[in-house]
């Protein structure tokens, strides 16, 4: 895969009257690239789809689309395609007449046209179903012929707004598989908007975090998840303990009564500093305090708690721990231990916990 | 059970009502369409196609072709007028849609007559407009605008443009924008856009505006009399003088049911197509 630049963003802003939807924001996007942007409702992603797209001019800032800057070029005259969330299909047009309107715009010859389409409809699986209206389609094959119109065209980069919110979790997960596939097999720039952390995750090269019109991280799906850099991200992303505290010495955090070793503490933290420390659920080991470890293993840090609640989740149990020192811990554990985990803790049963010191992420 | 049988009861007012106050009426003219006029002038019921011989000789086939090229040409005006405005309401309207719609329709609370005698008032030789461009010295004699065809097609879109607006506005705002924005997307100029996905989206609107406008026109006398001379009759006026002027009801009723006829024709059209279209949406 070549590592050019696709797309560039620099310091782009976009104000609807005086409200400020997206607040000066650098990015750029290599070739090949699937690139999420994620974030709760309203916090500007799919007004910067639109800005790439041309439907919205930014107040300031610029966009380079393969060396070229477009802010001020019409929809039409960009080398982008857009998949829409409520799909935008013509329903005066049959599945293949959708997916052929690109190739006309752009007086492609008709024999051309004819084969595009054909790949098109195999690429996404549609191929017997050429003639029908759109309106005689399941969601999931409405879905694929949204991306089929845009991909026909061969854009330098597609830009998705939550392409698969309208369909049912299932159907949600396959069409997730199928789309990454399509888009390895095509190599096509992806500018996907989300807000569901799983499908980001699970799909992309990089996520940018956003939130208020900002983006918070822009990094890789292991990157954002494992280092969060702000509280924000690591509590949009998984769940998380946040534990406040102070730098005791180096690599060492007071939360309360207790001393944590916390690794990941750099030198830029001085003796005295606030702190924010997180710990994600699944990191969490919890064992019964008189029997011999379980989970817990030697380089683990421990202490002491006891059972305050507990969710069965099926795949699991979320326990929720109460300290010695009197602060909460949320558990998740995996139910691969026992044949009935949920029979395993009562509410009140005094534990013993522990996680890896490494897995204390500082935030900012 | 009992319940539906209890409800179909309410069918029967409908059913009577129209029975008395349409079919029967409808029945007497065609009957009397085969009659002829007796010496006194009064129609009397018979079976012989005089009448409608009569209908297609020389001197009344060119007022069918008149009233209907008038439709036309007030339809295809509506459309340009009525389009723009509908569109310009339905997606730049915003929150003033609803006032905008209604300072549309408020005109036409005023009766139809009263509307186009204002019209008279406007375009008469010593009507407003040319006294403002005599006095203004545009010109030196007034310019002759009443009893003319573009006077009385004036005053047929002018009188039935509404019935344009009201189903255009509504399949516009109907349809679903970001469809356009996908045309534009998918390369289509704003012109090639609004020709292959607006148009074709709006089209049941179309369809239905131009039905609507079309019927009336085709058979308005109001226009014609009032704004029109004998260059300008159309079969409106022709079924008007025969039941009024000429006392020639059977001749009348002859040309009311071939214009039913005709305008039925149409009507089976549209209604096949819009049923198709709406096969299609469920
Ligand atoms: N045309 C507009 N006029 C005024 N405000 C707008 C306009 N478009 C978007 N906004 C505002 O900008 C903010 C960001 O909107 P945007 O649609 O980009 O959010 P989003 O991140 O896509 O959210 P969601 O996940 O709900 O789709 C919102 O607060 C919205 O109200
Ligand atoms: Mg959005």
């Amino acid at each position: 895969m070549e590592q050019s630049e696709a797309i560039r963003i620099d310091g782009i802003t976009k104000k609807f009257g005086d409200f400020v939807a997206v607040d000066n924001i650098d990015l750029e996007v290599s070739s090949g690239e699937f690139f999420s942007l994620l974030g709760p409702s309203g916090c500007g992603k799919t007004t910067m789809l639109r800005m790439l797209a041309g439907f919205e001019v930014p107040t300031s800032g610029s966009i380079v689309l393969n060396g070229e800057p477009v802010e001020n070029v019409p929809p039409h005259k960009r080398n982008v395609n857009m998949v829409f969330q409520s799909y935008a299909l013509f329903d005066h047009l049959d599945v293949q007449d959708n997916i052929a309107f690109g190739l006309k715009r752009r007086k492609v010859a008709k024999e051309e046209i004819g084969r595009r389409v054909g790949d098109a409809l195999e690429l996404v699986d549609l191929s017997t179903r050429a003639t029908a209206r759109p309106n005689e389609l399941s969601g999931g094959q409405r879905q694929r012929v949204a991306l089929a119109r845009a991909l026909v065209n061969k854009p330098q980069v597609l830009l998705l707004d939550e392409p698969l919110g309208a369909l049912d979790l299932k159907l949600r997960r396959q069409m997730q598989v199928e789309l990454k596939a399509i888009q390895r097999e095509v190599g096509i720039t992806f500018v996907y908007v989300t807000h569901d952390q799983e499908e980001a995750l699970s799909m992309s090269d990089r996520i940018a975090v956003m939130s208020a019109g900002r983006v918070i991280q822009c990094a890789s799906p292991e990157e954002v998840y494992e280092h969060p850099s702000e509280e924000f991200v690591a509590g949009f992303i998984g769940i998380s303990n946040l534990l406040q505290g102070k730098v005791e010495s180096r690599g060492q955090v007071r939360v309360g009564d207790v001393c944590l070793p916390v690794p990941d503490l750099d030198d830029s933290y001085s003796v005295g500093d606030s702190v924010q420390i997180a710990v994600r659920p699944e990191k969490v080991a919890v064992d019964e305090i008189d029997k011999p470890a379980y989970k817990i293993v030697a380089d683990m840090f421990t202490v002491q708690g006891e059972i305050e609640s507990m969710v069965y989740l099926g795949v699991g149990n979320q326990l929720t721990l109460r300290l010695s020192n009197g602060g909460r811990l949320v558990a998740l554990e995996q139910a691969t231990y026992r044949v009935q985990s949920h029979d395993q803790w009562k509410i009140g049963q005094p534990v013993k916990v522990g996680w890896h010191p490494e897995h204390c992420m500082v935030l900012k | 059970m009992n319940a539906s049988r209890f409800w179909n009861w309410f069918v029967y007012p409908g059913a009577l009502w129209i029975a008395l106050l349409f079919a029967v009426p409808l029945f007497l003219v065609l009957a009397l369409s085969f009659g002829h006029v007796d010496d006194l002038g009064r129609g009397v019921y018979g079976f012989q196609l005089t009448n409608y011989a009569d209908v297609f000789n020389a001197t009344y086939v060119p007022v069918l072709l008149r009233s209907v090229g008038y439709a036309l040409i007030t339809v295809i005006l509506c459309l340009g007028i009525g389009y723009p405005a509908a569109y310009f309401i339905a997606r730049f309207g915003g929150k003033y849609r609803y006032a905008l719609v209604a300072a549309l329709v408020i005109p036409f609370f005023v009766n139809y007559l009263v509307r186009t005698y204002a019209w008279v008032a406007l375009l008469a030789d010593e009507g407003l407009i040319n006294n403002a461009i005599v006095d203004l010295g545009l010109t030196q004699a007034p310019i002759q605008m009443i009893n003319t065809p573009f006077a009385v097609i004036g005053g047929l879109v002018y009188g039935y443009i509404i019935f344009m607006i009201l189903p255009l506005y509504v399949s516009i705002e109907r349809m679903d924008p970001s469809i356009v924005e996908a045309g534009k997307d998918l390369y289509g100029s704003p012109f090639q856009t609004f020709i292959h996905v607006t148009l074709p989206a709006t089209q049941p609107g179309i369809l239905a505006g131009s039905v609507l406008v079309f019927l009336p026109t085709v058979g308005d006398f109001v226009s014609a009399q009032l704004l029109g001379g004998p260059d300008t009759y159309m079969v409106g006026n022709l079924i008007q003088d025969q039941f009024f002027a000429a006392s020639d009801w059977p001749f009348g009723s002859a040309l009311t049911v071939v214009m039913m006829l005709f305008l039925a024709v149409w009507m089976v059209l549209y209604l096949r197509r819009a049923t198709r279209g709406e096969a299609e949406v469920l």
